[in-house]
Order: C-alpha cells, then structure tokens, then sequence
C-alpha cells in the first residue's frame, strides 16, 4: 500500500488535538490509498494529501495571519508614504497610540500563536508548528506583497526625501571595501533597481529573523502552554 | 431567532443522516463533496463536525479502524434531537424566505 508524505503525515500528527489525531488521520490515510492514488496516481495524491494538511492547519490558525499581515501592510504604508520633509507621519503620534504597531506585538502573536497550538494539541511541538506555520505565511504573503507593490510604492518613494536620501547613501558613499572586500559603492544603480533589490534583501532577512523568533516564540509558547496544563489538568482538552 | 444553520452545516447533519450507521469522517467528506457537487476540504468537515458537536447537535463514538487505515480508529457521528430540530428550523426559514417565488427565477430581460 502507498503512504503519503512522511513529513506531511508528521505535520499533520503535530496539527491534530489529541481527539482528533487518530481518527482524522485515518479518515485521511484511507481516501489517499482507496481513492485519490488509485485516480490520481501517487503524486497527485500526494499533492493532495498536503493540501488537507494545509487546510487543516489554516483552518487552525489562520485568525493568528490576520494581524501580522496587518501589522506589516500598516508598516510598509507609512514607510512608504511619508511627509514632504521625509518624516513619518506617525512621529507625532503618542506612544501609547504606536503600541499596537510595534513589532513587539508581533513578537507577542508569535508567542500566543505558540501557546496556542501546544494547547490545543498538547504538545510543545504543536505550538511550534502553529508559529513557524505562521511565519511561513506571512512571509510568503511578504513575497507576494512587496512584489505587487514595489513598483507603484516606488514611484511615490522616489520623490520623498527620505528615500532619496537613503538610495544615495546605499548607492553613493564613497568608503574602503569591507574585510570582506565587498564594496557597496554602486553609483550607477538607478533608484528602481535600488528599490527592488532592497525589497528582495529585506524578505531574506526579515525572513531568517521572523524564522529565528517564529522558533523561539513557538517552543516558549507551546512548552508555557504544556506548563499551565500540567497545573490545571482538569481544564485541558476532552479525550 | 435562534442562529440559523449555514448551509455548510445542513449538508454535513444531512450528510450524518443518510448514512445512518456508516457515518465517519471520511464517508461524510465523500458524501457532502457528492451532495455539493465539488471538493471539499477534510480540514473544513472535521472543524464542522466538531463546531455541530460543541453546539450539542451531534454525538460521536469511537469506532474500530480497519487495515487500510493502518489500524487507525474511526469517529462515528450521530445526530441528536436537537440537530434534527435545528435542520428543520432551517427548512422552514428557508421555505419562508422563498415562499411566492416561481422556481427558477426568471432573469429580467
């Protein structure tokens, strides 16, 4: 007989609230070897089979995207679009009213994403599969995000000081190479070049930190959920 | 009012229905995708299941798993009474809302 994916089958064991592992992962075991390899044949079943992982886990978890993709969307408008002096508009505003913006909440969704999946599957594994899950989405949502709107924010960009500024200083400065004898002195890059390449430099590395936090936050958050349950084993989960 | 039904819900309690004693998770994806006409997640069935469960409109009991199923056990789903009396409250909001309409609806030219 045919298996799925065993890093599918894994993933999915670590989505599934104890209730649900066995009997759910049956129900998926037995379509993907009666039914769909048998009429798609074995990697469109398997195609398949990570498709219902993935729903499963959106299904899941999906209200934790919304605000992280808020949160970043938020960020990126008032980067964008700034006050004729370069500034933000946001500088003005009380600090109590930044709070919600400040990466430190995304941070916290990390955590509670975390908390959250080890909760509900009684595993810490579990809290990190919901946080790198979460990370993985917003990421790929980054991807496509800055992607679709690099050109018409670049265009806004270009006539702002403080991005004009920061493409001269990127593109412009006259110093010694590096020790690694990079130099970045590229005079020549034009402004929308700069932009783009900007934007790919800035998803690899907000995406290996987000990957970094996604990790830590998860395990915090699954084991801190584990931890709570063990000192209140009657409010856990129905078997 | 009472909270109405959606229609994803009706389609998995008459799903339970129909198929009486075989009522599992896999047999209630195929039989909703069949009633729908379309593919349906197995994601979207267990969270309905469970949402119907929670709400007291359907019980389950473990059942055995089969070889195919690597021994795995399965999840056996009946509707309650007060299932069936959501459903009908449903049937009778929707023939409401409908009533004095020719099916199908004529376009307007």
């Amino acid at each position: 007989m045919s298996n799925p994916p065993a890093v599918a089958q894994a993933l999915l064991d670590l989505l599934l609230p104890v209730d649900a592992r066995e009997t759910v992962s049956g129900d998926l075991l037995e379509e993907y070897r009666d039914a769909r390899t048998p009429a798609l044949g074995q990697l469109r079943a398997d195609f398949w089979y990570w498709r219902q992982v993935g729903g499963i886990w959106l299904r899941a978890y999906w209200w934790f995207i919304v605000p992280v993709v808020l949160l970043l969307v938020v960020h990126d408008i008032f980067n964008t679009f700034r006050a004729p002096s370069g500034g933000s508009y946001l500088d003005g505003l009380p600090k109590l009213a930044l709070a919600p913006l400040s990466p430190l909440v995304g941070v916290g969704i990390f955590v509670l994403a975390g908390a959250y999946g080890g909760w509900r599957t009684q595993r810490w594994e579990g809290g990190l599969v919901a946080a790198v899950g979460t990370f993985v989405v917003v990421w790929l949502f980054m991807a496509i995000w800055w992607n679709a709107t690099f050109y018409p924010f670049a265009q806004v960009q270009q006539s702002n000081p403080y991005w004009i500024q920061a493409w001269q200083w990127s593109t412009h400065r006259a110093h010694p190479p590096s020790l690694a004898g990079f130099n970045p002195d590229t005079p020549d890059e034009t402004f929308l070049r700069w932009v783009f390449w900007d934007n790919v430099g800035a998803l690899f590395f907000a995406g290996i930190s987000m990957l970094i936090v996604s990790v830590a936050c998860g395990s915090i958050g699954g084991a801190l959920a584990l931890m709570a349950m063990r000192r209140r084993p009657a409010a856990i989960h129905k078997t | 009012m009472a909270d109405i039904l959606g229609s994803f819900e009706q389609a998995v309690l008459l799903a339970v229905i129909r198929l009486d004693e075989r009522a599992y998770g896999r047999a209630i994806l195929n039989e909703v995708a069949a009633r729908l006409d379309r593919d349906v997640a197995a994601g979207a069935v267990q969270s309905t299941l469970e949402r119907l469960e929670r709400k007291g409109l359907v019980r389950s009991t473990l059942g055995s798993g089969t070889p195919i199923r690597d021994g795995r056990a399965r999840r056996f789903y009946a509707v309650l009474a007060k299932g069936r009396h959501e459903l009908n409250e449903a049937r009778t909001t929707h023939d409401t809302i409908w009533r004095g309409f020719a099916r199908p609806l004529k376009t307007r030219s």
